[in-house]
C-alpha cells in the first residue's frame, strides 16, 4: 500500500515536470526544455520500438519522428485532459501503425486514413485515474506482465507461450481471465 | 463464450495499435458512439503508457534533440487532430447519400472499401425486417449505428456491440419503429438455416466468386 502510494506520487511529480517542459516548448520554443524532454523520452520510445521487434535503425528513425512531432505539435497537448506520457505513447503507437501500413501497402495514398481510424476520444485521463490505480493494485505481477507482452510489446500468444514456457491454451485463458478481472474497474 | 472479455480484447487491441484497418474503423466508431467503451480505451491507453514510462531504456545512438528540431523544418507534418468527429462519415461521407446494394427486400448493404482481409460493411434493415436464422463460420462483429434490432439474446441499440461466433445461432429482427443500420465485420462467411437457408447459402457461395 505504502509502496503504491509512493509510486503514484512519483508519477504525479514526473507528470508535472513533463507538463512544465511541454508548456515551455509550445509557448517559448524552448530548445533547452526540449533537450531535457528528449533525454527523458527518446530512450523509452526507442526501447518501445525495439521491444516491438523493429531493427535498431528503424527504431531510431521512428523515435526521431515522434520527438519531431512533439516539438512541432506541442501546442496540441492539453495538460488539463491528458497525462503527458499517455499523449507521447499514442503518438509513438500511431507512428508504428503508419509504418506497418506503409510496408503492407506501398501505394498507400497520401491522405492518411489513420486520422479517421485512431481518433482521440474525449475522455479525461485524470477522471479515470482511480480505475487505473485500482487495476494496478488488483492485477498481480504475472497478469501485468502478460498484458505488457501481449498488448505493449505485441507478442503473439505463441511467442508468449514459448517465452514463459507455458502451453498456448494457458496463455489465451490467462489473458482472457486478466481482462475479465479488469472488467469491474472499467465501468 | 464471454463477450465482455472479447470486447475488452478488441479495445485493448485498438489501444495497442495491432488491429487491421477494418477493425480499427469498427472500434473507432464504437468508441465514438459508446462512452463506456471510450472510457475503457482511455484506461488501456494509460496502462500501456505506464509500461512506456517503466521500460528499461535503450538510448538511441545516432539521433539527438537537434536532429529532431531540424527535421521538422524539412518534413511535412500533416498531423490533423480530428476531435469528436464521426470516424465513419469522415471516411465515406454522409450515410444518407450512400449507394446501397439491395440484397433482398428491406435488406441493403454497403461495402466499405478498405484494404483488409476482413470484410467491413454497413447493413441497413427496414423496420420489422428480419434475417433468417444463421450462424457464423468465423467471427462476426455487429455495431448498431442507428435504430435497433433484437434477437434471441436481447435488444441492441445505438452504440451496442454484438460478437457472434460458431456457437451462436440467431435470428435478428430490426426495430418496428426505425429499422436498423449496423456496421458489420465478418471474418468468414455466414451459414444460414431453415427454409430460405439453402438458397441464401448458395447465394453467398456464388457471391464469393465475384468478390
Amino acid at each position: 500500500m505504502v509502496v503504491l502510494k509512493f509510486k503514484i506520487n512519483k508519477i504525479i511529480m514526473e507528470n508535472e515536470r513533463l507538463i512544465g517542459l511541454a508548456i515551455k516548448i509550445s509557448k517559448n520554443r524552448d530548445e533547452r526544455a526540449f533537450s531535457e524532454l528528449f533525454d527523458f523520452l527518446a530512450p523509452k520510445i526507442n526501447a518501445y520500438y525495439l521491444k516491438n521487434n523493429l531493427g535498431f535503425e528503424q527504431s531510431e528513425e521512428l523515435t526521431q519522428e515522434v520527438l519531431s512531432t512533439i516539438w512541432a505539435k506541442a501546442d496540441l497537448f492539453d495538460p488539463e485532459r491528458s497525462k503527458f506520457i499517455t499523449w507521447a505513447y499514442t503518438i509513438a503507437r500511431n507512428k508504428k501503425i503508419d509504418l506497418y501500413r506503409k510496408t503492407k501497402n506501398k501505394t498507400a495514398e497520401d491522405e492518411d486514413i489513420r486520422h479517421f481510424l485512431y481518433q482521440n476520444n474525449e475522455i479525461n485521463d485524470y477522471e479515470i485515474e482511480l480505475s487505473i490505480n485500482k487495476i494496478k493494485k488488483e492485477l498481480d505481477e504475472n497478469q501485468q506482465k502478460l498484458l505488457k507482452m501481449s498488448f505493449f510489446e505485441q507478442k503473439s500468444h505463441k511467442k508468449i507461450a514459448e517465452e514463459l514456457e507455458i502451453p498456448l491454451g494457458t496463455v489465451k485463458s490467462r489473458i482472457r481471465s486478466t481482462l475479465n478481472k479488469m472488467q469491474k474497474f472499467l465501468l | 463464450m464471454n463477450t465482455v472479455a472479447q470486447k475488452n480484447e478488441l479495445i485493448f487491441g485498438y489501444s495497442s495499435g495491432n488491429l487491421t484497418e477494418a477493425k480499427s474503423l469498427f472500434v473507432s466508431m464504437y468508441l465514438y458512439l459508446n462512452s463506456v467503451a471510450a472510457k475503457k480505451a482511455s484506461i488501456f491507453d494509460n496502462i500501456l503508457a505506464d509500461n512506456l514510462a517503466n521500460l528499461d531504456e535503450v538510448a538511441p545512438k545516432k539521433i539527438n534533440y537537434k536532429d529532431c528540431i531540424n527535421s521538422t523544418y524539412n518534413q511535412n507534418l500533416s498531423f490533423k487532430i480530428t476531435k469528436n468527429n464521426n470516424p465513419l462519415t469522415n471516411l465515406i461521407g454522409s450515410i444518407d447519400k450512400l449507394k446501397w446494394k439491395s440484397i433482398y427486400k428491406g435488406f441493403r448493404e454497403f461495402n466499405i472499401p478498405l484494404k483488409d482481409s476482413d470484410t467491413i460493411k454497413l447493413i441497413k434493415m427496414d423496420p420489422g425486417i428480419s434475417v433468417p436464422l444463421h450462424s457464423h463460420n468465423g467471427k462476426e462483429y455487429i455495431l448498431v449505428i442507428d435504430g435497433s434490432f433484437c434477437d434471441e439474446y436481447g435488444e441492441y441499440k445505438k452504440g451496442d456491440m454484438q460478437i457472434n461466433d460458431q456457437k451462436i445461432k440467431h435470428h435478428p429482427i430490426a426495430s418496428n419503429k426505425n429499422g436498423c443500420i449496423c456496421l458489420s465485420i465478418t471474418e468468414r462467411d455466414v451459414i444460414f438455416f431453415g427454409k430460405l437457408g439453402s438458397a441464401l447459402n448458395l447465394f453467398t457461395f456464388i457471391k464469393s466468386f465475384f468478390k
